[in-house]
């Protein structure tokens, strides 16, 4: 349980600066199977990273980045939440 | 004209409530002379009305006999579950006609949704779908070759969720691209309808746990199907406790 715990941690901290770090954030939303992001600036999201971390898809479009995790995002998002 | 406009209307929305809540399926509609009297229009204004209920897939004209009311579509919700489950939950019967299934090299999209490298083998199938016996869908599946070997060494299985199951590789989550479009010729004939009608065209990708297991590509009849979407409130956004260093209010 801890190590997966701590698998998911890590996870959140990869996410976290392949988008771009907590200064590129406006706002961070858990969609089901997505995490819903909001950037100051989209050229600064490293999809590669993101994939990396585990990321099944990643979706683009203006300032809003998606990424597809599954239903993980819920316990991403609470990790996430001690990160911003 | 807006008069008219909205005579139209009313006679539309008149015959909708008709056809949700007093008559059954197959029942004529009141004739085109009752309605115009009912209304005090004419018989153009009653005609547009039916039209564009028979458009909208809830009546049928049938030549030379009238309009009645068209079977009722399947509320297609987008959830996790395979054809076979959903028909059957309806009390439909469910099967399955096989136009192929063969082992072939990834394309780079099948690959790409899968995540596989480009040209590994997957198991490619194609399938029409069918409730009652009436085709309802046209299926093009796929699965990586190396996840489920030998999955058609006995033939096709009858539910590859069923399947992907029984070899500990249970679907719990998977994501649903839905897209209006009109049938193409293959496509129509295969569903029996006429080619340009409306279809649902529904891409899927499922997961078992970090594990793509299947890509799909399906075209549902749109004269049979409704897309059935539940709604929450999104949940909280998170946002940063410090505002960085460029704030929101600059970029806009």
């Amino acid at each position: 349980m801890s190590d997966r715990h701590d698998d998911v941690a890590t996870r959140a901290a990869e996410i976290l600066a392949a988008l771009g770090g907590v200064t590129n954030i406006v706002e961070i939303e858990p969609c089901t199977t997505r995490l819903r992001s909001e950037v100051h600036d989209p050229a600064a999201v490293d999809v590669k990273a993101l994939r990396a971390a585990g990321a099944h898809g990643v979706m683009i479009s203006g300032r809003v980045v998606q990424v597809v995790m599954g239903p993980e995002v819920d316990v991403i998002a609470s990790d996430l939440e001690d990160l911003l | 004209m807006a008069g008219q406009g909205l005579k139209y209307v009313k006679v539309r929305d008149h015959l909708r409530s008709l056809v949700t809540h007093e008559l059954a399926v197959g029942d004529p509609i009141p004739s085109e002379r009752i309605l115009c009297e009912q209304f005090g229009v004419s018989r153009m204004t009653v005609r547009q009305a039916v039209d564009a209920l028979v458009v909208e897939g809830l009546l049928v004209r049938e030549q030379g006999r009238g309009t009645f009311v068209a079977p009722i579509k399947v509320d297609l919700e987008v959830r996790l579950s395979s054809f076979d489950e959903e028909m059957q939950r309806r009390g439909m019967t469910p099967s399955s006609k096989v136009l192929a299934s063969e082992v072939v090299d990834a394309a780079p999209d099948v690959a790409d949704a899968l995540e596989l490298l480009p040209g590994e083998r997957v198991f490619s199938l194609y399938r029409v779908r069918l409730a009652d016996g009436e085709p309802m869908a046209v299926e093009q599946s796929w699965l990586p070759m190396r996840l489920v070997p030998g999955l058609l060494d006995e033939g096709v299985p009858e539910s590859l969720y069923a399947e992907l199951r029984r070899r500990g590789l249970e679907p719990d989550w998977g994501e649903d691209v839905v897209a209006a479009a009109e049938a193409d010729g293959e496509d129509a004939a295969l569903l029996g309808i006429e080619p340009g009608r409306a279809v649902l065209r529904l891409t899927r990708r499922t997961f078992a746990g970090q594990v793509a297991t299947v890509y799909s590509r399906s075209v549902y009849r749109a004269d049979r199907y409704v897309l059935w979407v539940p709604l929450r409130r999104p949940q909280r956004p998170l946002t940063p406790r410090t505002t960085g260093p460029r704030t929101t209010k600059d970029e806009r």
